[in-house]
């Protein structure tokens, strides 16, 4: 982070009221996570007791072990995980290769092929969700993991993120190694991919974060309950027993807390990633 | 290849090599279609189809089956403009952008500013702002909708309220603005910081040599640096809140809300393509849905368009 | 940072590596997580809609079942009530993934395209498992009989009622000697109820609890004294729309003045109603599933028919039953065990009827046990006087008839229009829906001369 030499200033009134406000405003946004984790360690009568309250009065892990017990969400889990993981690893590499192509080879139709590129900015799946069903449907894809995977990944921003670093890349970098006698895929995979490690990593890290949080598409093609995701199994799904509000906050954090203490590690990352893929956006 | 370079005399082999390292350069940047073939694949068979095919489709009475469909012209499209719905279900979701989109701009702003300027803690206001933002939709969803579940929910406990947020048409909405604002707040937040930390110090130095005090400072560094950003956060914000769907299904357990009032766009289509199976009507809708998006994407476009030629 | 360990480096990059090479084989196998653990020799997939007390007793079935059928597994799936459920079971019926067994209300079944998304039950492996057509109330088993054909087998009848607390009445001087709530027949006498009941009552609960904002609910209510006024929908044909807009105004004020006198909170409109009654409110309309859970929560409470306030009697009434979503392919073991796994639970309903439900397979409401529960046997009657949706593809629980007509009740009840708007809109929106055609074969509801 930039604040290398800078001593540590001393406490002054402005600061005193600056941090203050923060951690009130802190303490706000932080309040819905301790009251769903207060919630998923009440039983569940005492959850519904009127008037609400937070910290339990009796601590019980029993929505946690009935959660555990009923088994959807430990495959919702592995689901999710299956499917964040290979569509994000199809999303690098395709995007990689499709950001370069455009940014560094020349080849027939590509001007057209770039702005059709950018006018898929504009679909998704939300705008588009019933003929992209339909064709899923045809596909036979219904209820399978790729029909939940394949469509996720062609996503044209992401391409235009990776598109737009590629042309900042110096070409002098290249056109040494082609001297050397270096083909196009070889210069791609040692020289230019490495070089592009952080961006990639935002593009990796952003795809993954909106594929395990992706409801919409995941809850339109799957209908089996066995092959639902976090999100999706969490909002449709409910166990037999009823909502059940201990057990849906319980489930609601099993759902969260991953991505959550992920980014507590890799905050720096997380912070340039989104920063990265959102300004790429001008 | 290199040894025939040898042979020849100095300038040329000068001139040669030079020659030959340009051509093997152009070489290297050239058909580069394999590049792009597998994104275009996909990009194809996902985006380009489906956009073609629910064209065909807004032309046909298709049902949920995909058997039998018939061509029925403009049918489809003729009932869309004489549908109280569709007009009613757009109405929801363009009160729903007028509602959020200016709020989250100046939440996060506000939020940006304090995290900026407090000097201790920098990673922890960052992880409390943005943490909600690490939740998946419904996740957030279900957190609010207990929040604000009547008798039982902390918001009219804390506040002493007894509002039916979730029951009375008149707040359902909000309560859904509200869960949107708590839950994407941070990204756009993180978009203010970056912003705001990429503004180089000299100005304010500058500026403070001039006397001027935080204030001006604010209005006339500050706020003319993220003129560019603004614009962005708005844009990306008015797209996705266009679009909105996952938190009002979820709030409203999969229901149109009190007296349908959080019916938004999208789950009108999804309602008349997987409720009613009318799938030829739903790609109907879904086309004008598409317009539409396309007319606010082009515009802003264009709007930033005349902006940097203004500013030029 | 310091120089990174490469040892370190290279072990977390392979591991990474066949972290993604296992997801890839996962997403390739495609048969989810569960799928690879199981080894039964007949598997029955049956997806159902049950949560709650409901959600229980059908697993106690369940596993009822599994015990005497070992060679047969079950495995059930529960998905959330409403549209997501019907969306699903529909989609997977079209995409050719549907599983062996389904449970759908009876009023949805004509909608969901008998014979497209829908399989016809073999009447024959029925009568084997002994299930047949005399064991059933003639009417009820009609209404699952399409074009001569057996689409849906019912389980129970599920009715609306009049739960009412014991304790709260007697202080009122309303519960007459047999235990039981005094009789009403006007609605000028359950107003009088409700104004002593409202004396009894502890400060800061309401009267009544009765789904003011909840579109299905207030809906269900309306359809129950609508037919007590004996309104009806379309003529015999499906051609015209008979709806009554005076009869309809009349129930739609009688819905709204227990909002305006004061008898029902708007703020409690929704699953409220419920949590008031428990905490001491001494009426709340609502289904019958609720009675488990208020036996359980060890309530003193009685619970009846909505009360005949227009005269006649007449309460609404849904009906599960079980389908066959349509395959392909069906036939063969796990078609013939989803036929023996419907005909167990539909005779083996007791535990069944235990969750409040009426059984629709008759021999069981004959049996001493079902005649001891309590409050069941003081609703019992309800199967006599069912009101129902007309039976037109848009009808039935959350249909698209649920959907566009159950708001405007609710408009009127929670006083954002008034009922004679409410009621042209409600048949503005029934004159749109009987000239829609029905997506699955084209056709309006009209029935053009056919039997």
């Amino acid at each position: 982070m930039s604040t290398v030499a800078q001593p540590r200033k001393p406490w002054t009134p402005s600061q005193i009221v600056l941090t203050v406000l923060g951690a009130a405003v802190s303490g706000v946004f932080l309040a819905p996570f301790a009251w769903g984790l207060f919630t998923s360690l009440k039983s569940e009568t005492e959850a519904v007791e009127v008037p609400a309250h937070w910290l339990p009065k009796e601590w019980t892990g029993q929505a946690w072990k009935a959660l555990f017990e009923s088994g959807n969400i430990t495959n919702w889990f592995v689901n999710s995980l299956v499917v964040s993981v290979c569509v994000t690893s199809v999303v690098l590499l395709v995007s990689a290769l499709a950001g370069y192509g455009f940014a560094r080879t020349e080849f027939r139709g590509k001007n057209v092929l770039l702005s059709l590129v950018m006018a898929g900015l504009m679909i998704s799946p939300a705008v588009l969700g019933v003929p992209l069903f339909t064709t899923v449907q045809q596909m036979g894809m219904v209820d399978t993991y790729w029909g939940m995977i394949l469509p996720q990944c062609a996503p044209a921003a992401m391409v235009y993120i990776l598109y737009k670093f590629f042309q900042g890349i110096p070409r002098e970098l290249e056109e040494a190694a082609f001297i050397d006698g270096a083909g196009r895929w070889r210069v791609f995979f040692t020289i230019v991919l490495p070089l592009s490690r952080p961006s990639l990593a935002a593009v990796g890290i952003f795809t993954f974060i909106a594929s395990w949080n992706n409801f919409l598409w995941p809850y339109m093609v799957t209908n089996n309950p066995d092959l639902m995701t976090m999100p999706n199994g969490i909002a449709t799904v409910m166990n037999s027993y009823g909502i059940q509000w201990a057990q849906l906050m319980a489930g609601g954090l099993m759902a969260g807390l991953p991505l959550i203490v992920v980014f507590v590690f890799f905050q720096r990352q997380i912070v340039a990633g989104v920063a990265h893929t959102g300004l790429a956006g001008q | 290849m290199a040894t025939s370079a040898h042979t020849v005399a100095a300038p040329a082999r000068a001139r040669t090599a030079a020659g030959s390292a340009t051509l093997r350069r152009n070489q290297g940047f050239q058909h580069g279609g394999w590049f792009v073939a597998p994104f275009l694949l996909l990009f194809a068979v996902f985006v380009i189809w489906p956009l073609l095919r629910g064209v065909y489709l807004s032309f046909t009475d298709a049902n949920i089956t995909g058997e039998g469909a018939s061509f029925v012209g403009l049918d489809n499209y003729r009932e869309a403009l004489d549908d109280p719905l569709v007009w009613d279900s757009l109405g929801h979701s363009a009160y729903f952008t007028l509602l959020v989109v200016p709020c989250i701009t100046v939440l996060a702003f506000l939020l940006a500013m304090l995290a900026h300027h407090i000097e201790r803690g920098k990673w922890l206001w960052r992880l409390c702002f943005f943490a909600p933002f690490l939740l998946p939709s419904t996740v957030a969803a279900n957190l609010w909708q207990w929040l604000f579940n009547p008798g039982t929910g902390m918001i009219d406990h804390v506040f002493g309220l007894e509002t039916p947020w979730l029951t009375d048409k008149s707040y359902a909405m909000l309560a859904i603005v509200i869960t949107t604002l708590w839950w994407t707040v941070g990204f756009s937040f993180l978009l203010y910081l970056a912003a705001l930390q990429g503004i180089p110090d000299h100005l304010y130095e500058a500026a403070r040599l001039d006397g001027a005090n935080a204030w001006h400072r604010m209005v006339h560094i500050t706020l003319p640096m993220l003129r560019t950003i603004t614009g962005l956060v708005i844009a990306l914000q008015v797209l996705a809140s266009l679009q909105i769907f996952d938190q009002a299904v979820v709030m409203m357990d999969f229901l149109p809300g009190p007296e349908g009032s959080t019916r938004t766009f999208v789950q009108y289509t999804l309602e008349e393509g997987f409720t009613s199976y009318r799938v030829g009507y739903a790609s109907a809708i879904s086309v004008i849905f598409f317009v539409i998006i396309a007319a606010v994407a082009l515009a802003r476009m264009w709007l930033l368009r005349n902006v940097k030629e203004t500013t030029r | 940072m310091g120089r990174p360990d490469l040892n370190r480096r290279q072990l977390l990059g392979g591991l990474g590596g066949l972290f993604v090479a296992s997801s890839f084989g996962f997403a390739a196998l495609g048969t989810g997580a569960d799928a690879l653990a199981s080894g039964a020799d007949t598997r029955v997939r049956y997806w159902n809609l049950f949560s709650g007390g409901d959600g229980s007793n059908m697993i106690a079935m369940l596993d009822a079942f599994r015990k005497a059928n070992p060679d047969i597994a079950v495995k059930d799936s529960t998905l959330q009530w409403g549209s997501p459920f019907y969306t699903k079971l529909a989609m997977a019926a079209a995409g050719n993934r549907a599983p062996d067994l389904g449970v759908m209300h009876l009023g949805r079944v004509t909608g969901f395209a008998p014979g497209r998304l829908l399989d016809p039950w073999d009447l024959g492996l029925l009568a084997k498992y002994g299930v047949r057509e005399q064991d059933y109330n003639p009417t009820l088993w009609k209404r699952g009989v399409i074009d001569g054909k057996l689409y849906a087998l019912p389980l129970d009848i599920h009715v609306q009622l009049c739960f009412y607390r014991k304790d709260v009445l007697k202080q009122a001087g309303l519960l007459g000697d047999d235990g039981r709530i005094v009789p009403v027949t006007s609605t000028d006498e359950w107003f009088d109820v409700l104004k002593e009941a409202k004396r009894a009552t502890k400060k800061g609960l309401q009267t009544i609890g009765m789904w003011n904002a909840d579109q299905n609910f207030q809906w269900w209510f309306f359809v129950a004294f609508y037919t007590q006024l004996g309104g009806t929908w379309f003529n015999a044909d499906d051609t015209e729309v008979t709806f009554d807009t005076d009869k309809a105004v009349q129930v739609l004020q009688f819905l709204r003045r227990h909002v305006t006198d004061g008898y029902s909170d708007p703020g409690f409109g929704g699953l409220a109603s419920a949590e008031q009654f428990i905490n001491g409110s001494p009426f709340v309309w609502e289904g019958n599933w609720s009675v488990p859970v208020y036996s359980g929560a060890k309530l003193d409470y009685g619970a009846t028919p909505l009360p005949p306030v227009f005269g006649r009697q007449a309460t609404h009434a849904e009906s599960h039953s079980f389908v066959l979503p349509h395959q392909s392919d069906r036939g063969g073991a796990a078609n013939e065990a989803a036929h023996r796994l419907a005909a167990y639970v539909v005779q083996h309903a007791r535990q069944w009827a235990a969750g409040g439900h009426i059984p629709a397979y008759t021999p069981t409401l004959s049996t001493a046990a079902y005649k001891k529960l309590d409050p069941q046997r003081e609703y019992v009657s309800a199967m006599d006087h069912q009101a129902t949706e007309p039976k037109v593809w848009f009808a039935g629980s959350t249909g698209i008839l649920a959907q566009r007509v159950g708001p405007v009740v609710v408009s009127s009840t929670m006083g954002s229009a008034q009922p004679e708007t409410a009621a042209d809109r409600m048949k503005k929106a029934l004159t749109q829906l009987l000239a829609t055609k029905n997506p699955m074969d084209g056709k309006t509801a009209a029935r053009g001369g056919a039997a």
